[in-house]
């Protein structure tokens, strides 16, 4: 199980320094387009397209790393009210609903991607698919994290942020 | 009975503890399983929801704010408050007012100017004896205007929740922020004078002289000039409103690495990375209340709600203050931007029915929400504050009022009194 | 059934609006109460694009949307998008009207889609804060354009400089000078507030793209032959109306911008006319596509 944790911890950081990277790319390509206005008169019409894509593939990224950090926000006053063997219970089963939309979204973001890869994307020349891509790679990293989670919580100890 | 679906759901897995942008697309899923149509639908929704341009600006405004706060730009922001108005009585909780206010400017979200002032204002205040509830209630409300500055994301959230109601200008929201922003100063400048005289906090020296003003202030403003590049870039026509923000992130990288050189590359690497899972958080919220609107619109939810409260009254004044009330109560239970993106729908047409501008709208909605901000159950700028300071949100809470008051006066204010909003972007912008 | 249709502009009266409201009433009609059509209007549904997508999964019954995100799903649709293709409004309406009209309706079926009805959107025109007369005007003027191939292609072969800008941005972007220019048609220019901002549009009509209502072919296969007929009849039988609701709405707005001190500017065409070569020669690249260009030129 250790090994588990250990994957899970190498993905998340690994996860993080990409959406780092992209996260420059996306202030670059902004960057460029107001350099390319004045600067060349010849404003990179591509810019655009490319920061609204890269910053898909950033934000599914963070939004993994959330799942895996407990970072999204939520209610946890009421549960805190329960003894604390329904209060792990409890976690157990909002993990496991969480798991069930990184399935839903993995899924969905499958079909959008299949259904749409012949539709040419406009300024960028790829397929229209690509903007569903993040979907797959947010949902299954969501339910690998989930998953560590869930088998956290069964053992009794906590999971790590791996970047903080 | 799809409708029914959709707000119990909702609650119940509000309830369980499941986070906020999760039970929104969980309820979504479900309500759209009941409506028998494909759930891909939902997913499709939430992608277009991400993909707009001008929702850039939330991830640059996001950047911007964790570089300076990693970047020394709040400490000489303290300074000068402090050379400013450090002599008055409680003269350390009106030097933290008109910090977090100039800091808001620049990191443009309460939770992020709580994070960066009030850890360098509350172990101060209370090493000179200031109560830990007192320095806490004063940082978390001061933070709060950070909403309304030039940087605020939230501004742009609700721009883009007006999309097909209203025309509203990311410029025109901004320059219409800043006279409520300093009235929401000037109403936390009263309640902090006005708890530390009755608590008898003590004065701190005598004023330390003009000239020292200036020096420290000419200290704060490289950092301060974010501000100037928002609203001058965007006002001169230089950039649009997402193209400032990324400039914005490019003046903070040279401000902090270059000018200040306090930005270390570990620290560069923490806001980067910081500011990734930020932007992942808000953008999943955006992109899935966008699912969220697709039913309320499907199933006319505005329309009806409209409906409804105007055959409950036809008195505009009390239309605003029912849809106050109304936000406050959601804005107790959800996030600022999770009510903005559901409320701005449903309320703005109403609102506007009964004679409400929408950037009035806006103004008075940023306000409400970011009142929110401060009361459990969650209220992360609130408990942010309650972490720095050591102290239970419950202490807090018994001492909140004076404080809490006073931005309910000035939310008032800006509801009932349009020319608050109006008039300066009537001003500078015409018409 | 009460079938669901959506639209993106966000007057309850604006001209295809009004028009799918007059259909549903058509159908309504024809089928003895059986079918109607509710019209979501403002993009409460999605955008263009999205409610495209949403038509050909099967959970929207219809979409109105502009031919040009078409382009890339249905390859015929380039055709009427084309710049200074159409030399007037009733040369337009002739060619909707026949052979290539119902040709490239029909293309959209192997795409999942029913294609009912051309709807108009008149010409487009350059409005700027200078008069355009010729193409030595354009030359490096900075131009709003749709994030579209084909527009930033139109704009660069105009010698201008294409700035793809989302349509919320554009009215800061002209009165601020980040934008010389910006082209749409007469209402839009109306409705946007654009003739507050820039007070010159000149007449270029570079572009009658018009409008398309879809039907799901999901949703279309599922009915019996005879309401099949009876929809294809009351979206054609909507057309005429349309046009003249449009008619109407053109002259209303062109009242309105010259009112709020728009001036009109005419234009040499055949300048721009003769530079469009590239354009042609980057989009019309199949057999299939040169034809109905020529058919549509024959086209008296
Ligand atoms: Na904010
Ligand atoms: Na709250």
């Amino acid at each position: 199980m250790l090994l588990y944790t250990r994957l899970c911890a190498g993905l998340s950081r690994a996860s993080l320094m990409l959406a780092v990277f992209l996260l420059l790319a996306v202030v670059a390509c902004v960057q460029w387009q107001v350099i390319g206005r004045y600067v060349l008169n010849d404003t990179p019409t591509w810019a655009e397209a490319l920061a609204l894509l890269l910053v898909l593939y950033m934000t599914s990224l963070g939004v993994a790393v959330g799942v895996r950090d407990a970072g999204h926000i939520g209610l946890e006053s009421l549960a805190t009210l329960l003894p604390e063997r329904f209060q792990r219970k409890l976690a157990i089963v909002v993990h496991l609903l969480v798991a069930t939309f990184g399935v839903l979204m993995a899924k969905s973001g499958w079909l959008w991607a299949t259904g749409k890869w012949n539709e040419k994307k406009p300024m960028l020349g790829l397929p229209e698919g690509v903007d569903y891509i993040p979907l797959v790679v947010a949902g299954t990293l969501i339910v690998l994290f989930s998953v560590e989670h869930i088998i956290a919580l069964v053992r009794g100890h906590d999971v790590e942020p791996a970047w903080n | 009975m799809e409708l029914t679906v959709l707000a119990i759901s909702f609650v119940i897995l509000l309830l369980m503890g499941v986070p906020v942008a999760f039970a929104i697309g969980l309820s979504s899923v479900a309500t759209i399983l009941a409506a028998g149509l494909p759930v891909a639908v939902v997913f499709q929704k939430m992608v277009g929801g991400m993909q707009i341009f001008s929702f850039l600006a939330i991830p640059f405004f996001i950047f911007a704010g964790e570089l300076m706060l990693y970047g020394g730009i709040a400490d000489r922001i303290v300074r000068f408050a402090n050379s400013l108005v450090g002599h008055v009585r409680g003269g350390l909780g009106m030097s933290n007012v008109v910090g977090c206010t100039l800091f808001g400017g620049v990191a443009g979200s309460p939770l992020a100017d709580v994070s960066a002032m009030g850890s360098v204002m509350i172990p101060l205040m209370k090493k000179e004896g200031y109560h830990a509830d007192y320095a806490v209630n004063v940082t978390t409300h001061a933070a709060l205007v950070g909403a309304l500055m030039p940087t605020s994301h939230n501004i742009i959230i609700f721009t883009l929740a007006t999309t097909g109601i209203a025309s509203v200008s990311v410029l025109g929201l901004i320059v219409a922020c800043l006279i409520p922003a300093l009235i929401l100063t000037l109403c936390n400048l009263a309640a902090a004078y006005f708890v530390a005289v009755k608590r008898g906090y003590p004065t701190r020296g005598d004023f330390v002289g003009w000239a020292e003003v200036a020096r420290s202030f000419a200290a704060a403003l490289p950092g301060l000039f974010i501000i100037l590049i928002i609203l001058g870039g965007i006002l001169s026509g230089v950039f649009t409103a997402t193209e400032s923000a990324a400039t914005a992130v490019i003046w903070a990288l040279v401000v902090t690495g270059l000018v200040y050189r306090s930005l270390s590359w570990k620290h560069f690497l923490k806001a980067c990375a910081k500011a990734c899972k930020t932007t992942g958080v808000v953008l999943l919220l955006i992109g899935i209340s966008a699912a969220f609107g697709y039913f309320m619109a499907l199933y006319e939810v505005p329309q009806k709600t409209g409906a409804l409260m105007s055959s409950v009254t036809q008195e505009a004044w009390l239309i605003f203050l029912m849809v106050n009330v109304m936000l406050f109560v959601l804005g107790t239970f959800l996030d600022m931007a999770a009510t903005i993106l559901i409320c701005t729908p449903i309320f703005l047409p109403i609102c506007a029915q009964y004679g409400m501008s929408p950037v009035q709208f806006g103004v008075m909605m940023l306000i409400n929400c970011a009142l929110g901000l401060n009361t459990p159950p969650v209220g992360t700028t609130q408990f942010v504050g309650c972490a720095i300071g050591g102290i239970s949100v419950g202490e807090v809470m018994r001492t909140i009022w004076p404080f809490y008051g006073a931005l309910v006066a000035a939310l008032l204010l800006v509801t009932y009194v349009p020319a608050f909003s109006l008039w300066l972007p009537s001003v500078l912008l015409g018409k | 059934t009460e079938f669901r249709s959506s639209d993106v502009h966000n007057s309850d009266d604006y001209p295809t609006v009004a028009a799918v409201k007059y259909m549903s009433d058509l159908l309504k009609t024809a089928t003895g109460g059986k079918h109607s059509i509710k019209v979501f209007n403002k993009g409460a549904l999605g955008s263009e694009k999205e409610t495209i997508d949403q038509t050909k999964i099967g959970a929207l019954d219809f979409t109105r949307v502009n031919i040009s995100p078409m382009n890339a799903i249905c390859s015929k649709t380039m055709v009427p998008t084309m710049p200074f293709l159409f030399r007037s409004v009733d040369h337009m309406r002739k060619v909707l009207d026949g052979p290539v009209g119902e040709e490239i309706l029909k293309d959209c079926e192997q795409h999942g889609f029913v294609g009912l009805a051309f709807y108009d959107s008149g010409a487009r025109s350059i409005y700027g804060k200078k008069p355009v007369k010729s193409l030595a005007d354009t030359k490096g003027m900075k131009i709003r354009v749709q994030q579209s191939d084909l527009w930033v292609a139109l704009m660069g072969a105009m010698g201008a400089n294409p700035t793809p800008m989302p349509i919320g941005e554009v009215y800061t972007g002209l009165k601020t000078g980040l934008l010389d220019a910006a082209e749409n048609n007469v209402p839009s220019y109306d409705g946007f507030k654009h003739y507050e901002a820039v007070k010159y549009y000149s007449r270029t009509e570079h572009s009658m793209a018009p409008e398309m209502l879809l039907m799901s072919k999901a949703v279309y296969d599922k009915l019996p032959p005879a309401e099949q007929q009876a929809i294809r009849k009351a979206a054609k039988d909507s057309v005429a109306f349309q046009r003249k609701k449009w008619d109407e709405q053109e002259a209303k707005s062109l009242a309105v911008v010259k009112g709020g001190g728009a001036e009109i500017v005419e234009v040499d065409k055949a300048s721009f006319e003769k530079a469009m070569g590239p354009v042609y020669d980057k989009f019309i690249t199949t057999p299939d596509l040169k034809r109905l260009v020529k058919a549509v030129q024959d086209t008296k």
